[in-house]
């Protein structure tokens, strides 16, 4: 049974308003109770303690649409924790309301010119908006900008979150509207996958990508050769366990530009795992979803297939910190793997075999699937780029990195002897006087191109302006007792590799060495 | 890296293994420092050094001006990646190397 409480309650109307309810409530069968309180003001202790006593008598009582004001009372004497309360949402409409970005959960209407609303498509969403706004702040803690909602709206007979987003436009309009933007978008792009991705998240916080895509290669036995399955899961099964942070969706309506700042939003599908699970996503969103029908694409982020696919190609490559198409289309290769697993899976449990339409997306996507399981080991891949602490005690951790990447590249010892000496000395020379007496962080990149093979290392730093190479050689002729002792350091990386050249662009120092093989 | 020393009366033998760097370097220093008193004649052996850097290179610095004034300092078994770095910075002129 339901009560309407309306206007005031207290002292003065309490036991009249009792009396009331107990009339209603005798003869009545039924036990459980709701309250209505969307026409009450004011309660006081004495309304309080009618409430109280009707809990007695009917344990299962709730009470529902409490105004802000009631809401506080409810909460400041405890009420909120001894039964059902739930606040009255505040009423939104979205008629003529502009759609500025779309993701797995939901729609986002821009309200006004500081708001935005989030729609959730399940109707009984409001354990994924609790979801949500504890993951963005999550995000937000650990040092990805983002946004969080601020207030739970109706809209119709759906939920939705508000958002302060002020003057944003989604990285899918910019391209739409100024596609000579999309070199800046692809840096942008990737600083922020590359921030996400170097983000540790504390255990236990986020699910793990892997343990979901297990989950979609058993799934997948059933409808792939038994040899194939296999070696599908064996893959997913090896890719090893990452506590870093994984954005689960990230495609360009998902990136906001407000102002000069970028911010990520649809948090609900943060993870922690290796970073192929991201691409294998941001595969699909490019390429794979719409690999069949182009248009799908279009419809969808409001620019072109060939845009998208251009765009992609691009933020692959400096995401990987390489130019080598065999790299990059290798690590595409691994991204395919993820996300046509993904993709088929998802057909299949939406709309099942039989449905002509998608029999002739998933016969594609299992096609290019098998193909790539004949021919993939696995799915690991290395970045050629390392950010760390620019302090002597990282050397280790750096030589190792770089010993890495050369003897990958089939390095001989005399090179690599050579290029570990190099960048010791640049490393120690920005450790010592980049940022003294503070600390601050370097970026060193490896790339290996062909034709002839050339190892090139960059150093980038955000370190007060200095040119190393200024410097004049020491002085060689001198005997022992005149020779200084300082400057022999970038004498040698000089002597030792074929070219070494500095730069101060976008407030960085960047020190460029180049070896060749051979 | 391993530093191991043999003393026999004023000369000094001290043996290097693995990577005489800037993490290194600092080491091959305060042995030096605690050991180089009295002696009169002193040999590395470089055999089974695999690395040097700027860093290792200023610590020999030191150690050859220091022997200036007390006697004399050698180098022994020099490898080749080594012998090129010596060769670059002309320190083949300043040290004595066997």
């Amino acid at each position: 049974m339901t009560i309407e409480l309306k206007g005031r309650i207290d002292s003065n109307n309490a036991a009249r308003v009792e009396a009331e309810i107990l009339q209603k409530l005798a003869g009545a069968e039924d036990q459980a109770l709701t309250l209505d309180a969307a026409g009450l003001e004011y309660i006081s202790s004495a309304g309080l303690r009618v409430i109280l006593r009707l809990k007695k008598s009917h344990p299962e009582l709730r009470i529902l649409n409490v105004s802000s004001e009631v809401y506080e009372i409810l909460d400041m004497t405890g009420f909120t924790e001894m039964m059902t309360v739930e606040k009255a949402y505040r009423v939104i409409s979205i008629e003529g309301c502009e759609e500025i970005g779309r993701g797995a959960n939901g729609k986002l209407y821009r309200i006004d010119q500081d708001n935005v609303v989030k729609v959730y498509k399940n109707a009984d969403a409001l354990e994924d908006i609790r979801h949500e706004r504890e993951m963005a702040k999550m995000a937000l803690i650990l040092g990805i900008p983002t946004a969080i909602s601020y207030d739970v709206v109706k809209v119709g007979e759906s939920y939705g979150s508000v958002f302060e987003l002020l003057n944003a436009r989604s990285f899918a309009k910019i391209l739409a509207r100024e596609p000579e933007k999309l070199d800046w978008c692809v840096q942008e792009f990737v600083n922020m996958l590359k921030k996400i991705h170097g983000t540790r998240v504390p255990a236990g916080k986020l699910p793990d990508m892997r343990e979901t895509a297990i989950g979609w290669a058993r799934f997948m036995q059933d409808y792939l050769p038994e040899e194939a399955g296999k070696k599908l899961l064996s893959l997913m099964e090896a890719v090893p366990h990452d506590d870093h942070m994984i954005h689960g969706d990230y495609h360009t309506k998902n990136l906001e530009l407000q102002n000069d700042e970028v911010l990520l939003i649809d948090m609900d599908t943060l993870a922690v795992g290796h970073p192929i699970f991201e691409l294998g996503s941001m595969y699909n969103s490019f390429k794979g979803f719409s690999e069949l029908h182009h248009e799908v694409f279009e419809k969808f982020q409001g620019y072109s297939f060939e845009i998208g696919a251009a765009f992609w190609h691009k933020a692959l490559a400096a995401y990987l910190g390489t130019n080598c198409e065999a790299k990059i289309r290798e690590v595409e290769d691994k991204a395919r793997v993820v996300g046509y697993t993904r993709l088929i899976r998802r057909s299949i449990r939406r709309y099942g075999l039989d449905d002509p339409g998608c029999r002739a997306e998933i016969e594609l996507w299992k096609k290019e699937l098998l193909e790539l399981l004949a021919r993939t080991d696995t799915l690991l891949f290395s970045l050629n780029e390392l950010e760390l602490e620019a302090v002597t005690e990282n050397l280790p951790e750096l030589q190792a990195f770089v010993e890495e990447r050369l003897e990958a590249a089939d390095c001989p010892m005399k090179a690599r002897m050579q290029i570990s000496l190099a960048v010791e000395e640049i490393f120690v020379n920005i450790a010592h006087y980049a940022y003294a007496p503070e600390k601050g962080m370097a970026t060193v990149r490896v790339e290996i191109s062909e034709d002839p093979v050339t190892v090139t290392i960059t150093f980038l730093d955000h370190g007060v302006p200095f040119d190393p190479l200024a410097k004049a050689d020491p002085d060689l002729s001198l005997d022992a007792e005149e020779r200084k002792i300082g400057g022999l350091g970038i004498f040698l990386t000089r002597q030792i590799m074929d070219d070494v050249a500095y730069a101060y662009k976008n407030g960085q120092n960047i020190l460029t060495l180049k070896k060749k093989l051979g | 890296m391993q530093i191991t020393k043999k003393q026999n009366a004023s000369s000094l033998v001290i043996g290097l293994e693995g990577r005489l760097d800037t993490t290194t370097a600092p080491e091959l220093e305060q042995a030096l420092k605690e050991s180089l008193d009295g002696v009169s004649e002193l040999t590395l052996d470089f055999e089974n050094l695999e690395y040097i850097s700027s860093a290792g290179l200023r610590v020999l610095l030191s150690a050859r001006k220091q022997m200036n004034r007390q006697g004399s300092m050698k180098l022994v078994h020099v490898g080749e990646m080594i012998r090129e770095v010596f060769e670059v910075t002309g320190f083949v002129d300043i040290l004595t190397i066997e």
